[in-house]
C-alpha cells in the first residue's frame, strides 16, 4: 500500500477546507481559461471584422479571475495549515504511544527529530501536487470541447498534454524516488561527518587532525552534491522535454486550426497556451512526490509502531500500596541476545530508600525500564502494591513512578511551563515550593521575568547543575510516590554532584527513591545499597 | 534582524551577484527567443485567421516557433544546471568557513555551544542558502532585465500597448507598497511563525520520552494542536493581506490583458496589417508578466536566508595567527614545561581563575594538579594546549615561550587524554590511528598491545575493523580508556596532559586503566590533574610533585601566597 494514501486519509478530518481550496483553485483556472478564451474570441472576431462583442464581459471575467485567485491562496493555505496540524498531532500520538517507549532511556531523540524533516517533505502535497493534479484532470474535458469545435483531428493536442500533465510528472516522481535514497544517505553521511569534527574538537586539535576531519567532511559534501546534481540534470532534462512537448502541443493547435473553424481555432490555441503553462509545473510536483513517497514511507512506519509492552487485555485496577517487588526476573532484548540477567529478586518497600550500584553495561537502567513498562520482564514477575505489573495499564504505572535521568529533557519553553509538565494544575505558590526544594529558587528569583524565564533549547540558558536541579524540581511536583533516579549526575562534576545529590536528601523526603548510579560518593543517605553485577543482585556494604 | 545580520546578507549578494552574470544573461537570452516565438505565433494565428499568407510562409514560421522553443529549453537546462553549481559552490564555500572557524576556535573558543547546534550550523543552515545562491540572486535581475526586453519589443510593434505593459507592470511594485505592509514583511512573519511551530515540534519532540514518562503524552498533543491551531490563527491574519500583493500581480495582468484587448477591437474592423501586430501583442502579455511570478515563486529561496543570517552572523571571527617572522623550534629531548607568573580569566564576574601562577615540570617529572572543580585544573591544561593565552606572564616549553614555537612542532609534543575520548565513526583502527594516520602495521600492534587492548579485540569477531562511533559498538568507559591511551602511546609525545582520566570509572577498573597510564607515562613529562583518591595515591608512588590549588587559593586570599 502506497503511504502517501495512508498521510491523505489522515486529512479526511481537514476534507471540507482541503475540497473548498481546490474547488476555488479550479473555479480560478476556469476563470484565466475564460479570460485567454474571450480575449481570443474578442479579438479574433475583431480581426474578421464581425461585431464588437459586449466588452464589459472581458472585464468582469478578469475580475472574477483576480479575486478567485485570491480566495483560492487563502483558501488553499487555510487547507494546509490545518492538514500539516492534523499531521504533526498525528505522528506525536503516534510517536508517544510506541517509538518513546522504545527509545524510553536513551537520548535518541536526535534521530526522532529527523523525522521531522520527513513531515516537512509532505508539506507540498495538498498544495503543490494534489491540486495542480486536480486543475491537469479538469483542463482535459474543457480543452476535448474546445478542440471538438475546431475540428475532431484537433484532439490531437490532448495527446501532447496528457504526456506533460501525467506521464512525465509520473517518471520525475520515480527519478525523485530512487535518487532520495541516495541524497538521504548522502546527507546523514555529511551530518554525521559535521558532528563528528566538532563533537571530537578537543582530540582533532590535540592531533593536528583539522585537514582531515576538513577533508572527510568534504569528500561527503562532494557526495551529497554529486547526488542533488545528478537529481537537477536528470529534472531539468525532463523539463526540458516537457517544455518542448508543450510547445509542440501549442503549434499542433496552430496547425491543425488552419484547416478547421478559424475563431474556434484562436480561442483553443490561446486556451492550450494557459493550459500547458498550467501543467508545466507537474513535472517538478512529481519530483516533490517522489520524495514525498520515501518521507511517508518512514513517517508512517515510525507512527504505527506498535508500543514495546503490549497493554494487557483486562487490566486490574491500581492497587494502593507502593511496595515493589522484583521476584525471579529474568530479561533481554531479543531471543538472539545475552540475557541482561537472570532470575533477580529484591524488595524495594514503600518508602525505603535504595542505591543500585553497577559497572555500565550490568543492565542497573533495565531496572528503571523494567519498572517504567517500556519493557517487559521474559520471566518472572514485577510486583507495584502486590500486583502483577504485567496486569496493570502502564499510564497508570508511570502515574505512580517519577523517573528522572541525565536524558530527562528541557523544552525550550518557560521555566513555568517546564514544571508544569511535572503537574500541569500546579500554582505558582507550588511552583516556587518545588524550586525552594530544588534549591533553584534563589536563582530563578534573580532572573528579569522569574518563572517567565526563558529556559532555552535543551536547557541552554542554565548550566548543568542547575538545568539538573530544574529536572528535579519538576519531578518533586508531581504527586508520583516512588522516584527512581537512573545516574542523575552524570556529566556534572564532582562539586556539583554532590551539591546536587546533597539538595536530593532533603527534597525527596517521605518518597520511595530508586537511585541507580555507577558509584556512590557518601553523599547520598540511603537504607540499603545493592551490587549489580554478573548477572545477579548482591547486597553491598556501603 | 540585527544589522550584522543586514550586512552579512549583503555581502552574501555581492558575491552571488558577481557570479551570476553568465545564468542572467541565459535567462535573457532565453526572453529574447520568447519574444521570437511570440512573433512566430502571432504570424500563425493570422494566418489562421485567413489574414496572412498561408503555405510556405506558415511552414516556415512554424520551424522558427520550433526553433526558438529548442533553444529556451536548451537554456533553460543549461540556466539551471549553473544554477545549481552556483549554489554548490555557495554552499562549499560558507561550510569550508564555517568548519574552518570552528576548528581555528577550538574547544575553548566554543565553550558553552553544543556541538550539534554547531553542526546545524555547519551542515543544515548551510544547505539553506542553496536557493539564494541558485535561483534568487539571478531572479531578481531578470525580474527587471525581462519585463524591460518583452516591453521594449512591444514598444516596437505599438507603443500604446508598451505603455498600457509599462504602467500595469509598475502598478505591482507601486500596489505593494500601498498595500502598506509589503509582500516582504508579511511573507517573512509567517515564515518566523512557520519556523516557530517547527521548532516547538522538534523539541517536543526530542524530549518525547520525558514528556511520556511522565504522563502527558495526551495534554502534549492536544497542546500541540492548540498551538499550531492559534498559529494558524494569526499566520493567516497576516497572509490574507500578504495575498494582496500577489493580487496585484494577478490584477496587472489581467488589467494588461483586457485593455490591450479593448485597445485593438475598438480599431481591428478587419484590418488586416494590425492583425499580426495585435495578436502578437496580446500573446505578448504573459511573457512580461513570467519573469515578475518567477521572482515572486522564489521568494522562499530570500526568507529562508533570514531564518539563518543571525547564526552566520554571529559566528566569532576566527583567532589571529601568529606572525610567522617569529616562530622558532626548540630540540625536544626530553621536555621541560614552566609557568612563569601566569594569570587568566575566564569571566571578569567571577574573578580570575589563576593568578600569577608559576610552576614548573622538569624532563620525565609528573605533577599532580588537585583541587575543587572551578579551581583551574582544566585551564591549566588547556593553557599548555594553547586553546587559550594567558592574561599575563608566559608558559614555556623548554625554556622558550608558546607562541613563537612552529605550531606543527609543538603539536608533536603534546599528548593529551580527557574524561572521556571522542570516538568517531570508523573502526577501532581508525580510531587509534587518528593520532598518526602514517603509522607503521608494527607501531599500531605495539601501541594496541602497550594499551592492553589486544584482548577486547580478539574478543571481536570484526576485530580491529569493528566500527565504533554512532550507531557502532559500543566500548565500556574503561575499554574507550584504552584506546585514547593507544592513541597517546602511538603519538608518543614528550609532555602528556591528563585531565581527569578515571573520572568516569568504577575502581576496579580505575586501577587497571591507571596502570596502563603508568606505563605510558615512563620518560614523558606528565600533569595529572584529579579528582580520585585512587589516581592521586598512584601519582604519590610515582614519586610526582603536588600542586593543590585550592590551597594555593586559600593562602591567596589569606595573602600569604
Amino acid at each position: 500500500m502506497n503511504p502517501v494514501f495512508d498521510i491523505l486519509k489522515l486529512w479526511r478530518a481537514q476534507a471540507g477546507w482541503l475540497a473548498l481550496g481546490a474547488l476555488l483553485s479550479l473555479a480560478a483556472l476556469g476563470a484565466a481559461v475564460a479570460l485567454m478564451g474571450f480575449s481570443a474570441r474578442t479579438i479574433a472576431l475583431a480581426l474578421l471584422g464581425g461585431g464588437l462583442l459586449v466588452p464589459a464581459a472581458l472585464p468582469a471575467i478578469g475580475t472574477a479571475r483576480v479575486g478567485l485567485r485570491y480566495a483560492e491562496r487563502v483558501m488553499t493555505h487555510e487547507a494546509t495549515f490545518r492538514a500539516l496540524a492534523g499531521l504533526r498531532v498525528w505522528l506525536f500520538r503516534g510517536l508517544a504511544d510506541s517509538a518513546a517507549g522504545g527509545l524510553g532511556l536513551r537520548r535518541a531523540g536526535d534521530a526522532l527529530a529527523r523525522l521531522v524533516n520527513d513531515v516537512d517533505a509532505l508539506d507540498g502535497l495538498y498544495l503543490r501536487i494534489t491540486v495542480p493534479l486536480l486543475g491537469a484532470a479538469l483542463l482535459v474535458p474543457v480543452l476535448a470541447v474546445l478542440l471538438w469545435r475546431v475540428q475532431p483531428l484537433a484532439l490531437l493536442v490532448l495527446l501532447p498534454f496528457g504526456v506533460v500533465g501525467f506521464y512525465l510528472p509520473r517518471r520525475a516522481a520515480r527519478l525523485a524516488a530512487q535518487n532520495s535514497a541516495q541524497a538521504g544517505l548522502a546527507m546523514a553521511g555529511l551530518r554525521s561527518a559535521a558532528l563528528d569534527a566538532l563533537t571530537g574538537l578537543r582530540e582533532v586539535k590535540i592531533f593536528a587532525a583539522e585537514g582531515r576531519m576538513l577533508a572527510t567532511v568534504q569528500a561527503r559534501e562532494a557526495g551529497l552534491l554529486a547526488a542533488q546534481r545528478e537529481l537537477v540534470a536528470r529534472t531539468s532534462a525532463l523539463q526540458a522535454v516537457a517544455f518542448l512537448i508543450a510547445q509542440a502541443g501549442i503549434l499542433l493547435a496552430i496547425l491543425i486550426g488552419l484547416g478547421g473553424a478559424p475563431v474556434p481555432a484562436v480561442i483553443v490555441v490561446f486556451v492550450a497556451t494557459v493550459a500547458f503553462e498550467a501543467v508545466l509545473g507537474l513535472p517538478r510536483a512529481g519530483v516533490l512526490y517522489g520524495q514525498a513517497q520515501a518521507a511517508a514511507a518512514r513517517v508512517v512506519e515510525a507512527a504505527q509502531q506498535p508500543p514495546p509492552v503490549r497493554e494487557p487485555l483486562a487490566p486490574l485496577a491500581l492497587p494502593p500500596g507502593n511496595a515493589i517487588a522484583f521476584e525471579h526476573v529474568s530479561l533481554r532484548y531479543a531471543p538472539d541476545l545475552p540475557l541482561v540477567f537472570q532470575n533477580l529478586s529484591f524488595q524495594f518497600p514503600a518508602g525505603s530508600r535504595t542505591a543500585i550500584l553497577g559497572p555500565s553495561g550490568a543492565g542497573k537502567s533495565s531496572i528503571a525500564a523494567l519498572l517504567l513498562k517500556l519493557v517487559a520482564p521474559e520471566s518472572g514477575e514485577i510486583r507495584l502494591g502486590g500486583a502483577d505489573l504485567a496486569h496493570l495499564p502502564a499510564e497508570a504505572v508511570r502515574g505512580r513512578i517519577a523517573y528522572l535521568s541525565q536524558a530527562t529533557h528541557l523544552f525550550a519553553d518557560s521555566i513555568r511551563n517546564n514544571l508544569r509538565l511535572g503537574d500541569p494544575t500546579a500554582d505558582d505558590a507550588a511552583l516556587w515550593r518545588a524550586l525552594e526544594a530544588a534549591q533553584l529558587a534563589e536563582t530563578v528569583r534573580a532572573l528579569p521575568d522569574g518563572l517567565d524565564g526563558w529556559v532555552g533549547e535543551g536547557g541552554h540558558n542554565f548550566s548543568g547543575g542547575q538545568g539538573r536541579r530544574l529536572a528535579l524540581a519538576r519531578t518533586l511536583l508531581s504527586s508520583a510516590p516512588v522516584l527512581v533516579l537512573d545516574e542523575p549526575c552524570a556529566g556534572l562534576d564532582a562539586a556539583t554532584e554532590a551539591e546536587f545529590l546533597r539538595v536530593l536528601n532533603t527534597a525527596t523526603q517521605g518518597r520511595s527513591v530508586l537511585l541507580i548510579a555507577h558509584r556512590l560518593t557518601g553523599v547520598e543517605q540511603l537504607d540499603r545499597i545493592w551490587r549489580l553485577g554478573g548477572g545477579g543482585l548482591m547486597p553491598a556494604t556501603s | 534582524m540585527s544589522a550584522s545580520a543586514k550586512a552579512w546578507i549583503k555581502n552574501e549578494q555581492k558575491l552571488g551577484r558577481a557570479a551570476a552574470t553568465l545564468p542572467v544573461a541565459l535567462g535573457g537570452a532565453q526572453v529574447l527567443f520568447g519574444i521570437f516565438q511570440v512573433f512566430c505565433a502571432a504570424r500563425l494565428l493570422a494566418a489562421v485567421l485567413h489574414q496572412a499568407p498561408r503555405g510556405v510562409h506558415a511552414l516556415l514560421f512554424a520551424t522558427g516557433f520550433m526553433l526558438a522553443a529548442l533553444a529556451r529549453a536548451g537554456l533553460g537546462v543549461q540556466a539551471e544546471r549553473l544554477g545549481f553549481e552556483r549554489g554548490a559552490a555557495a554552499r562549499r564555500r560558507l561550510r569550508s568557513g564555517v568548519l574552518a572557524t570552528f576548528m581555528a576556535l577550538g574547544p575553548a573558543g566554543l565553550r558553552g555551544q553544543h556541538s550539534a547546534e554547531l553542526a546545524a550550523t555547519s551542515v543544515d543552515r548551510v544547505e539553506a542558502m542553496e536557493g539564494f545562491h541558485a535561483r534568487w540572486i539571478a531572479a531578481t535581475a531578470l525580474a527587471v532585465i525581462g519585463p524591460a526586453l518583452v516591453g521594449l519589443a512591444a514598444a516596437l510593434a505599438d507603443w500604446r500597448s508598451a505603455l498600457v505593459l509599462a504602467i500595469t507592470g509598475l502598478l505591482v511594485p507601486f500596489a505593494m507598497a500601498v498595500a502598506g505592509i509589503g509582500a516582504g514583511l508579511a511573507a517573512k512573519k509567517q515564515f518566523v511563525a512557520m519556523t516557530r511551530l517547527q521548532t516547538r515540534f522538534i523539541d517536543r519532540i526530542r524530549g518525547i520520552s520525558t514528556i511520556v514518562l511522565a504522563g502527558r503524552g495526551a495534554d502534549e498533543a492536544r497542546a500541540l494542536a492548540a498551538a499550531a491551531a492559534e498559529l494558524r490563527v494569526r499566520t493567516m491574519r497576516v497572509l490574507r493581506v500578504a495575498f494582496l500583493s500577489s493580487t496585484a500581480l494577478d490584477l496587472a495582468a489581467a488589467a494588461a490583458l483586457v485593455l490591450i484587448v479593448l485597445r485593438f477591437a475598438a480599431v481591428l474592423h478587419g484590418d488586416i496589417a494590425l492583425a499580426p501586430t495585435a495578436l502578437f501583442i496580446l500573446l505578448l502579455v504573459p511573457e512580461y508578466f513570467a519573469p515578475l511570478r518567477a521572482f515572486s515563486a522564489v521568494y522562499a529561496d530570500r526568507l529562508a536566508v533570514e531564518a539563518v543570517a543571525t547564526e552566520f552572523a554571529a559566528l566569532p571571527a576566527p583567532p589571529e595567527p601568529v606572525p610567522a617572522a617569529e616562530i622558532r623550534s626548540v630540540a625536544a629531548h626530553g621536555l621541560t614545561l614552566a609557568f612563569e607568573e601566569v594569570s587568566f580569566t575566564w569571566d571578569a564576574a567571577r574573578g580570575p581563575v589563576l593568578e600569577r601562577l608559576s610552576l614548573r615540570v622538569n624532563s620525565g617529572e609528573i605533577l599532580l594538579l588537585t583541587g575543587a572543580s572551578g579551581a583551574g585544573k582544566s585551564t591549566i591544561i588547556d593553557l599548555v594546549l594553547g586553546f587559550i593565552a594567558p592574561d599575563s606572564g608566559r608558559v614555556t616549553i623548554n625554556g622558550v615561550d608558546r607562541p613563537v614555537l612552529v605550531p606543527a612542532a609543538l603539536n608533536r609534543m603534546l599528548g593529551w587524554i580527557g574524561q572521556r575520548p571522542m570516538l568517531f565513526a570508523g573502526s577501532i583502527e581508525e580510531n587509534i590511528r587518528f593520532a598518526r594516520p602514517e603509522a607503521s602495521a608494527e607501531e599500531l600492534a605495539e601501541a594496541i598491545r602497550l594499551a592492553r587492548l589486544e584482548e577486547l579485540i580478539l574478543a571481536l569477531p570484526q576485530g580491529i575493523r569493528t566500527p565504533l562511533g554512532e550507531g557502532g559498538f559500543g566500548l565500556s568507559g574503561g575499554q574507550a580508556q584504552r584506546i585514547a591511551i593507544a592513541r597517546a602511546f602511538l603519538k608518543d609525545a614528550p609532555l602528556l596532559l591528563l585531565d581527569e582520566p578515571t573520572a568516569h570509572l568504577d575502581p576496579a577498573v580505575e586501577r587497571d586503566v591507571l596502570e596502563s597510564i603508568r606505563r605510558l607515562s615512563v620518560g614523558r613529562t606528565v600533569i595529572l590533574a584529579t579528582h580520585s583518591a585512587v589516581a592521586m595515591e598512584f601519582a604519590r608512588d610515582f614519586g610526582a610533585k603536588r600542586l593543590d590549588l585550592d590551597a594555593l587559593r586559600h593562602a591567596r586570599v589569606r595573602g600569604v601566597a
